[in-house]
């Protein structure tokens, strides 16, 4: 059995799934606003390179932006369930057919990395005296980027999940080590800083006991990571749903067993249990945190207006994506669950967290004070506006859906 | 119109099946009455799962009609997918829910008390011996485990009708007989029950009637001993009589 082309075959066989929705995509506007935001933001950023203010934090923008590049690590394997049955007697060749994932899991996030580090040089090399070198900065970034995917990928291997979630900790706690002390520190003090603790890392990274081919972990692993591109596709499309990371998150178990103990209830009581422990949760947290930090930092100004109802978009797209949570799901269709009731429960549930998630990110705008209140009062305006808008539009979306099935 | 007497599932001249030109079944009539437990039984694709589709509503019968407490699906689907639980061959169970979650929102959906849920849970949890598992994601769950939480999940919703297919699969024999005892009791309290399995020696004793399916048709049923007198012999077992039953017709 040729494993490299098998794994050729599987990486053609799924993208050539994804391809014919590319176009709907497309279609759907996203392309031309992508554009609207690129030109937006290349006029806002010429201008901002061009007077940047005194004391401006470029330190803490570069680690802020570039850490978590440096530490983001993920394997696309194309690993199937059966394949515990029919690839596992070939597991001591299995290095032919991981090395194709590893290598790619390298090379595509390294490219991203330096398309936001070319992006931020002009800022970065204006803003602070004493800028590393250009040549230099790549090379730590590649060099740290490579260190971290290679940590990121004895995780995977690692036989005993906590070990493995200590690891990924320490190597995020050593990203943003290395790249503060790369930012602040004298050059010379920091390359021996950095060699020490790669060499330490590296080390730390032999003790826990691992698989050869830990079989179920990738797996899991890779339909986490199909689904995930499945769902970025469902904003756009009616795609077949796919399997998603799912996290215990037992702080937040609660949610939802307060809920009015009636039938017309219950679909309400399944997708606020999907919503707290699916990676819907974690996507719209992040945005609000850091909309909510931008919105502070960006208060009294209509750029931050922009910025606000940016992150408010992008809040309503991704808590949209609960409406197909169960769209296909074998007890909805056997559970005495009307169409109607499903309709009503989510789509009052996403506006109810959408309408949560504005106001959590308009009120650091009241910063701006007195002298801001008409922007902020603009704001607050154009957000009601966007959630309105917003459930409508999906409102309309499912009834429409609904009439072509 | 529905009275006391009449079935809780009433299947008259059906015939389905995936496509219109090679239908699955071929006009099946057959009767659950309120209280009984039914055995369907026959080979693999004799068309047990077809019908059980049509039962719950996810197959619509090409010709003849499916009615559960006198209703078809058609004339009210509230009531209709109100009246029955389903216990699948194969779990299918939400990975965002625990056990409890699961039993919970079972019971929200068919509209059960919540005084009636805590009481029916706890009896459950104990007799399935799942109490410590109760607050774990289904996807921590062993097949068997996985099993037991969809046959709560059915009882705890508590309708007049049960359609069981194949659900000792995975079952540990503490759990089988925890099963079996239960539906007993369902039965006693005057639910029906439909059971398809394959394990005809352990349903033998437990079911009041069986229904014999074979490519698609009914060949046979009855009680266990209208069985026999069909068969010729007294003492037959029921999977010597169907083994002879369908070897005949091959």
């Amino acid at each position: 059995m040729d494993l490299k082309l098998l794994w050729k075959q599987r990486r053609t066989g799924f993208w050539n799934g994804i391809l014919p929705y590319l176009g709907y995509v497309i279609q759907s506007g996203v392309a031309m606003v992508f554009l609207f935001l690129v030109i937006a933001f290349s006029a806002w950023y010429t201008s901002f390179v061009q007077n940047i203010p005194a004391e401006f934090p470029i330190r803490w923008i570069a680690l802020l932006l570039l850490a978590p590049l440096v530490l983001f690590s993920s394997y696309r394997t194309y690993l199937l369930p059966a394949d515990i049955v029919f690839l596992r007697p070939q597991e001591y060749r299995m290095q032919e057919y991981l090395k194709n994932s590893f290598a790619r899991g390298i090379i595509y996030k390294s490219l991203g990395l330096l398309l936001v580090f070319v992006t931020l040089w002009p800022l970065y090399v204006r803003a602070d005296l004493d800028a590393r070198p250009f040549g230099w900065f790549i090379v730590f970034l590649l060099l740290w980027k490579g260190l971290s995917s290679y940590g990121a990928w004895q995780e995977l291997r690692m036989v005993q999940v906590g070990a493995s979630r200590g690891y990924r900790l320490l190597r995020w706690a050593l990203a943003v080590l290395a790249v503060g002390a790369w930012l602040w520190q004298p050059p010379q003090r920091s390359v021996w800083f950095l060699l020490l603790l790669a060499v330490v890392y590296i080390v730390a990274l032999r003790i826990p006991v691992k698989h050869r081919v830990a079989w179920e972990r990738l797996i899991q692993v890779e339909q986490g990571q199909a689904g995930r591109v499945m769902r970025t596709l469902g904003w756009f499309v009616d795609v077949p749903s796919s399997g998603q990371k799912v996290s215990s998150r037992r702080w937040l178990s609660k949610w939802g067993s307060g809920l009015p103990w009636n039938a017309g209830k219950a679909y309400r009581y399944l997708i606020t249990k999907t919503f707290i422990r699916t990676e819907v949760f974690s996507i719209v947290l992040r945005l609000v945190v850091l909309g909510m930090l931008l919105s502070w930092w960006t208060a009294g100004s209509y750029f931050g207006v922009g910025v606000y109802l940016f992150f408010l978009l992008l809040a309503g797209v991704q808590l949209g994506a609960l409406r197909r949570s169960h769209s296909e799901s074998f007890w909805i269709m056997i559970y005495p669950i009307s169409g109607e009731s499903r309709r009503s429960q989510v789509l009052g549930f996403i506006f109810h967290l959408h309408a949560l998630a504005a106001l959590l990110m308009w009120l650091p705008m009241l910063a701006a004070g007195a002298s801001g209140l008409t922007v902020t009062g603009v704001a607050l305006i154009l957000g009601i506006l966007v959630i309105v808008i917003m459930r409508r539009s999906q409102g309309n979306k499912w009834l429409k859906e609904e009439e072509d099935e | 119109m529905e009275n006391a007497q009449s079935p809780v599932l009433q299947i008259s001249g059906l015939s389905g099946g995936y496509s219109a030109k090679r239908p699955v079944l071929h006009g099946i009539d057959l009767e659950v009455g309120r209280g009984e437990m039914v055995g369907l039984i026959g080979l693999n694709g004799a068309g047990k799962s077809t019908t059980m589709k049509h039962i719950l509503g996810l197959m619509t019968p090409q010709q003849g009609e499916v009615r559960v407490m006198g209703k078809k699906r058609d004339e009210d689907a509230q009531i209709y997918q109100s009246a029955m639980a389903f216990v699948p061959e194969s779990p299918e169970l939400y990975d965002e829910m625990t056990v409890m979650e699961h039993l919970e929102f079972t019971a929200r959906a068919y509209n059960v008390s919540e005084a009636d849920f805590k009481q029916r849970t706890e009896k459950l949890l104990q007799l399935f011996r799942m109490n410590e598992k109760s607050t774990s994601l289904s996807t921590h769950l062993s097949k068997g485990m996985r099993q037991k939480v969809m046959i709560m999940c059915a009882f705890v919703a508590g309708p007049p009708l049960y359609i069981i297919d194949e659900p000792f699969l995975g079952l540990d024999p503490l759990g089988i007989r925890s099963l079996l005892d239960f539906m007993l009791e369902m039965k006693a309290s005057g639910s029906s029950i439909l059971l398809s399995s394959h394990i005809l020696s352990t349903i033998e004793n437990y079911c009041d009637r069986f229904i014999v399916l074979h490519r698609g048709q009914v060949i046979s049923q009855g009680t266990l001993n209208e069985l026999r007198l069909q068969f010729g012999e007294s003492d037959a077992t029921l999977e010597h009589m169907f083994y002879s039953l369908v070897q005949g017709r091959d």
